[in-house]
């Protein structure tokens, strides 16, 4: 859910949210305002309501609303196996705890010791849990918008907008179960037509959205591609004809990556974005980093991370301590829209935030300095509102610009400023799933900054596309937590670093 | 299990070659301009020409630089009476054949209709190592000179009489210094369609270094077999020029440690240093320079130190001046590849005024349509 902070960052974000107000604000799945728990509770089926009373972003079909099935208690229930829609009878007797069914009691509150999680730990979900809901007592002001309810230790939900533990969210469709065939044309021929995997899986909703981002990323593409090449790559014209390729790109790579999240995504419970994020974390590593054209390898990775309301300050350090070469990074975000970390307040996790940061690298060997700074837009963006069978998952992409000084000591000069285009994409997934204190995300990305230890690849083309990696951050528990990193360009850099958080206990 | 250690081994060769992508080039460099047959075993010195072909009394060479030498062994067997012929040679070059106890060899020349196309009768000494140079007259000397600067040819090879003619107008000029992408694809079939239109067309040799369309095929094996090294270095009256390969965006070490050699071996002198892809864009938001910005300064910087004077490169198909860690530094990528739109330059070359002891005096854009 988008929501302006402040009116004066309207102007600065216009024309980035626009991208944003290309694809929907919100998935069909989802209500379209807040229901309190009594509005949830009077549209139950219970109670004379003649539909769910909402359905999840995760697994809920979009288009006809998945109805559930009113058994009759007075016909006899077919064998259907494991597409029974109801529980076993001996499943049944043993969940006597948060769930219900038609014809029995709603909102039986559970005694944490009664409580039996909705699947027996290591048993394959069932499709027959359709029908159960388990019952919720709790607010909904920390769990995200639209995301499962966060769980009691005892995986009871404790929000009445999301009534169905993540654990058994994913068993409100049957036809969502992880499918071999899909997940496999999912990479040949589903990387060349991306919704392609979620048509043979029978999801029509993220087939259709799906191919029309591909289209959209390859339309992107072709026009600022074909200028590029008509004008021999013009510097009068390349940077906004950049700036269009590198959308198309990602746009393209985003809508790769959610096809294959869209089938293989059945077969685990989609994470969701921490409710909060401690207010200052320091993180300690090590990193590696393999350059033919560098003598440096090993690096001391330092770095801390300030969470404000709408401020995010960031310090990054890498030092080699045998070779000397030392990166400063200091500057922070200003979160435009969306809730800022420290409280996320429902909220999806789809932000924009402006940054700016400065940065001192210097290299001891090869006798040069950078100094230089970077300014630029990064947004992030839910992917339930493209399709809900894409929750869990976000993209984001960022755009900016650098400027950077090169100072060599001695006679050599250079009164030169370069300036370089930043721009990145990704596609990550939230890593906890509300309950307890593991939060965290991780991402593969594709970053085309030249001047970071990955650098670019060094292609066929000369050094014009930047790197590849995959990032994630987690906190395992309230105070610790690690982050890694993995970048692949003309240089291999490989991170991981412990990670303290100070006030978020909760 | 195996099939594990197999793809680890595979993942690991496939992330090495993405790290060093020239490396096969700058290896398969040393073997040029060397070749055996009939008898007679070459080897051209710091392999600044190609051995096309050897045997039956003949050797035909491409010259990738106005002075070479080549260290001859011929067989106790073999017949002594040879024919060397020099494609792309300076117009005036000579030959000088001696044995390398100084005795000098009877060399008579072959009159060509080609002005870059030399060739002389030699008497080569069975079971004797003979010293072949070919240079143009006053070559030692450090009278100041002009070349030209060219780069990116590619899709714009059967419009590239108009430079030959263009340049034919400047009798000052005494060779061409390619900055890469002769060709579009760098096939066998283009590479000796671009030595043939250069011999008919143009009155002066040209020395070159690859760009990253010879790459396309074959990863330059063509390259290196009809035209020689991705990157070698000469000195002519004085100046030494130095090409290396850039065409990934990158430098092997192997070429940065040769290039460690050059740049040492000419601290004090005039010093012209060519690639193909510049370490750094001059338009930084285009990005078209080296791919890790930390090398690209890392090796102008290093190229200041040692004193270089000049620097070229092409693969940008427009001129820019600019200069790069202080040193004077040109784009010259006029060849007639894809142009740059609205800069106001079309197909061009630069005429580069030089001298060992006065280092650059001048350069000038000299457009050609």
């Amino acid at each position: 859910m988008l929501s302006a902070q402040s009116p004066r960052s309207w102007p600065l974000a216009l024309a980035l949210v626009g991208a944003f107000l290309v694809l929907p604000g919100r998935a069909l799945a989802q209500d379209l305002e807040p229901l309190s728990a009594f509005e949830l509770l009077a549209r139950s089926p219970q109670l004379g309501g003649s539909d769910i009373p909402r359905d999840l972003p995760g697994r809920a079909t979009v288009g006809t609303p998945r109805r559930p099935r009113m058994p009759d208690a007075s016909l006899p229930m077919p064998d259907l196996g494991m597409q029974s829609p109801l529980p076993a009878p001996e499943w049944r007797a043993a969940s006597p705890g948060p769930f219900v069914s038609a014809g029995e009691p709603v909102g039986a509150e559970a005694s944490s010791s009664d409580v039996t999680p909705a699947h027996p730990e290591g048993e394959a979900a069932s499709p027959s849990s359709e029908l159960l809901v388990p019952a919720s007592t709790a607010s909904a002001a920390d769990v995200p918008m639209g995301m499962p309810a966060p769980l009691t230790p005892h995986g009871v939900s404790n929000s009445p907008l999301s009534p169905v533990p993540a654990s058994t969210e994913a068993l409100l469709d049957s036809s969502r179960s992880f499918k071999v065939v899909p997940a496999a044309v999912a990479v040949v021929p589903g990387l060349l037509f991306h919704g392609l995997a979620p048509a043979l899986a029978g999801d029509g909703h993220t087939a259709k959205r799906l191919f029309a981002l591909e289209g959209t990323g390859l339309g992107l593409i072709a026009l600022g591609g074909v200028p590029i090449a008509l004008t021999g790559a013009s510097r009068r014209t390349i940077a906004p004809l950049y700036a269009v390729t590198l959308a198309g790109f990602s746009v393209f790579g985003i809508s790769a990556l959610a096809n294959l999240y869209s089938v293989a995504s059945p077969a685990f419970d989609p994470g969701v974005p921490a409710s909060s994020l401690p207010p200052l974390e320091f993180e300690m590593g090590y990193q590696y980093v393999n350059d033919t054209s560098f003598d440096y390898d090993h690096f001391v990775s330092l770095g801390a991370l300030a969470r404000f309301d709408e401020v995010k300050l960031e310090a990054i350090a890498r030092l080699a301590p045998d070779e000397g070469n030392t990166q400063v990074r200091l500057g922070g975000a200003y979160r435009l829209l969306g809730e800022p970390e420290r409280n996320r307040a429902g909220s999806d996790g789809s932000s924009l935030d402006a940054e700016l940061f400065g940065l001192f690298h210097r290299f001891p060997t090869e006798g040069f300095t950078v100094i230089g700074g970077d300014v630029g837009f990064r947004g992030r963006y839910a992917m339930s509102r493209v399709s809900p069978s894409l929750a869990g998952s976000f993209a984001e992409a960022s755009i900016g610009m650098a400027l950077q000084g090169y100072s060599y000591p001695g006679p050599v000069s250079d009164g030169n400023l370069h300036s370089q285009l930043l721009f990145s994409f990704g596609y990550g997934v939230w890593l906890g799933r509300g309950g307890g204190p593991f939060k965290g995300e991780a991402m593969l990305f594709y970053d085309h900054r030249k001047d970071g230890f990955a650098g670019g690849l060094r292609t066929l083309g000369g050094g014009v596309v930047g790197n590849f990696g995959l990032r994630t951050r987690a906190l395992l528990t309230e105070t610790w937590g690690v982050a890694a990193e993995f970048q692949a360009g003309g240089a291999l850099v490989g991170r991981l670093s412990l990670v303290y958080a100070l006030g978020g206990e909760s | 299990m195996s099939r594990i250690g197999a793809m680890g081994v595979l993942s690991a060769l496939l992330m090495t070659g993405c790290l060093r992508p020239a490396e096969n080039r700058a290896v398969r460099d040393s073997k040029v301009g060397r070749a055996e047959g009939g008898g007679l075993s070459l080897e051209v010195e710091d392999g600044l020409a190609a051995v096309r072909s050897v045997g039956s009394g003949e050797v035909t060479l491409w010259g990738n630089a106005p002075v070479f030498t080549v260290r001859a062994t011929l067989d106790a067997e073999s017949t002594s009476a040879w024919v060397l012929t020099v494609r792309n040679a300076m117009p005036d070059a000579e030959l000088l054949a001696e044995l390398e106890d100084g005795e000098v060899l009877a060399v008579e020349p072959v009159p060509q209709v080609l002005p870059t196309v030399k060739a002389w009768r030699v008497g080569l000494r069975p079971g004797a190592v003979a010293r072949l140079r070919v240079a143009p007259p006053g070559w030692e000397s450090t009278a100041p000179f002009r070349f030209a600067a060219l780069a990116d040819v590619q899709e714009a090879l059967p419009r590239v009489g108009d430079i030959y003619a263009r340049l034919s107008k400047d009798d000052s000029l005494r060779f061409i210094l390619f900055s890469g992408d002769l060709t579009e694809n760098g096939t066998r079939e283009q590479l000796l369609e671009f030595q043939e239109r250069l011999e008919a067309g143009s009155p002066i040799p040209l020395y070159a270094t690859m760009g990253n369309h010879e790459t396309f095929s074959k990863d330059a094996e063509e390259y290196t077999a009809l035209v020689g090294r991705g990157s070698q270095s000469f000195v002519f009256q004085g100046v030494r020029f130095t090409v290396v390969d850039s065409s990934n965006g990158t430098l092997d070490p192997i070429v940065e440690e040769q290039l460690e050699g050059w740049l040492a071996a000419s601290r004090q002198g005039t010093h012209v240093v060519a690639m193909h892809v510049p370490p750094q864009d001059p338009v930084g938001l285009r990005g078209g320079g080296f791919a890790n910005r930390g090398e690209s300064a890392g090796l102008v910087g290093k190229l200041a130190r040692e004193g270089v004077d000049l620097t070229l490169y092409g693969h940008i198909h427009s001129y820019y001046s600019f200069t790069n860690a202080g040193i004077p530094a040109f784009i010259s990528g006029g060849g007639g590849a894809i142009p740059e739109t609205f800069d106001g330059v079309g197909r061009h070359y630069l005429a580069v005024d030089i001298g060992a002891n006065e280092g650059l005096r001048e350069a000038s854009l000299v457009r050609v349509d």
